[in-house]
């Protein structure tokens, strides 16, 4: 058995149509799914929902005026600490080094502060008193 | 004398035969063009030289030929005829295959559906033929270009025809820079060639492990029959994909398909002894062949310029002939086709999108055919 009579004797022209449109419809559902699939991926990848909590903004630290070693009460009240730890009479230069050691500023200017306002009363040969 | 002229009589050359003779050339002439056309190599020299060695006349009953029972030939040819060659095969194939090109632009994936269409009409023309179902849905998935499909169809329906089946499916393969562009130049204009394919978009890692479960599933549901062809092809992919075993995928892309493709050729190339394959039906299988991949590329061809007319974004319609599964030779041409028209567009990615998507459409198609014709 030849030609159209064969083809429609096995029922050809149902399974070629059957078969293309199998094959074309497959096709093209699975060229449907993969180009959703960066969607559902997008999904998967979505970061986890964090609730953030947003600082008000800081207030601009100023930083403190700086020390003024001509204040006489302000130095004496530093300097007094240190006076004690040293005897009654003592060298000006043992206070200079304890000033030093504790990193209080101006150390010049403060004791010459004390100095000329009499606070520190001078005993000769670089001794000196604290004078309340 | 008498001992001398019988073992005379017992040679090859006492025993052979014009048909052995006519195989022989045939096979020098596959190894001729692996060497020195660089034609498929991988395929024509195993092939070819396969040719050579089934055709060497034996003295029959001794257990030598491939297909006497318990030669070592037969052995091999076990992976041909159970189908285990192609199926190792498109394990490779799948641990090959980078699907970012498809998953970028899905609708590619259209054009290698179109070109299974050469698969149905060539089965309307081997039963118009006189070839019985079973014969015409062997030689009909020749059309598909894919030689493992086609040998695994035919071990399934027709093994009688693997030779004539397989021998022409990968001849038509190593022909595709004969039969293709005198199709593409009859169907394409100059200007259509020239059309350029959009930018692709990236495509993540997460699509592209995602795809091979939901293409085997959907695929496999639709034609549970090709399980055996898109279970290794997927499963390859996924170890590809995946990244966690990679050992196992270069295996499976580089050692594995290797030794399935020598003995694949090696068999298929011995099942053609002359007695057996030189015959009229082998010529009806090779001309069918021919206008199977004919119309195949044509069908890709005409839905891709098809396509076009709602597109707003063009495809080049060349694209529509690498819907073949002939891999990577019609991808091969089509770039080459496009570069001949514009230098400087480049098409060849895009044509293995179709391609790969080609693979799956032969496969399911096989399928198709094997459960259509199973009652």
């Amino acid at each position: 058995m030849y030609g159209f009579e064969a083809i429609s004797h096995h029922n050809g022209w149902v399974a070629a149509a059957t078969g293309a449109c199998i094959v074309f419809s497959g096709l093209a559902t699975l060229a449907f799914l993969i180009s959703q699939l960066h969607k559902l991926t997008d999904l998967l990848d979505r970061p986890p929902k964090v609730t953030v909590t947003v600082a008000p903004p800081e207030k601009p630290v100023v930083p403190p005026p700086p020390e003024d070693p001509l204040d006489l009460e302000r130095t004496v009240e530093r300097y007094l600490p240190l006076i004690e730890e040293l005897d009654a009479e003592f060298v000006l230069a043992d206070l200079y080094v304890l000033a030093k050691r504790y990193h209080l500023p101006h150390v010049h200017l403060s004791i010459r502060t004390m100095v000329e306002a009499g606070r520190l009363e001078p005993l000769g040969e670089g001794v000196f008193r604290f004078s309340a | 004398m008498d001992l001398f002229l019988q073992f005379l009589g017992n040679t090859g050359f006492g025993l052979v035969d014009w048909r052995n003779l006519v195989m022989i050339v045939v096979g020098v002439f596959f190894v001729y063009l692996a060497i020195a056309k660089k034609y498929e190599p991988l395929l024509l020299l195993p092939i070819g030289f396969g040719i050579i060695l089934g055709n060497i006349p034996f003295f029959k009953g001794f257990g030598i030929g491939i297909y006497e029972a318990n030669s070592v030939l037969h052995y091999l040819y076990f992976g041909v005829t159970s189908g285990l060659y192609p199926s190792i095969v498109f394990l490779g194939l799948g641990a090959m295959t980078d699907f970012s090109f498809l998953l970028a632009n899905p609708k590619l994936m259209l054009l290698g559906a179109a070109a299974q269409m050469g698969i149905f009409c060539t089965y309307l023309g081997a039963l118009a033929l006189g070839f019985s179902p079973h014969e015409a849905s062997s030689v009909a998935i020749i059309g598909g270009a894919d030689g493992p499909t086609s040998i695994f169809l035919t071990a399934k329906l027709a093994p009688h025809l693997i030779g004539p089946v397989a021998i022409a499916a990968y001849s038509y393969m190593a022909l595709i820079p004969i039969i293709q562009p005198p199709i593409m130049r009859l169907l394409i204009t100059k200007k259509e060639m020239r059309i350029r394919m959009p930018e692709m978009r990236q495509v993540s890692r997460k699509e592209l492990i995602i795809f091979p479960v939901v293409g085997l599933i959907l695929c496999t549901f639709m034609a549970p029959a090709s399980i055996p062809l898109l279970g290794p092809f997927f499963f390859g992919n996924i170890m590809k994909e995946s990244g966690v075993v990679d050992r196992l995928a270069n295996t499976a892309r580089n050692a594995i398909i290797d030794t399935a493709t020598i003995y694949l050729g090696l068999t298929v190339g011995a099942s053609t002894q002359g007695d057996v394959f030189l015959n009229p039906k082998s010529v009806g299988i090779f001309l069918l062949g021919a206008v199977a991949f004919s119309i195949a590329t044509a069908s890709g061809l005409l839905v891709a310029k098809f396509m076009n007319l709602f597109l707003k974004e063009k495809i080049n319609p060349l694209l529509g002939a690498a819907g073949v599964s002939a891999v990577p030779g019609s991808a091969r041409e089509v770039h080459m086709m496009g570069q001949h028209a514009d230098p400087t567009n480049f098409l060849l990615m895009h044509a293995m999108a179709c391609n790969s998507s080609g693979v799956i459409g032969s496969a399911v198609c096989a399928g198709i055919l094997w459960s259509f014709l199973m009652g």
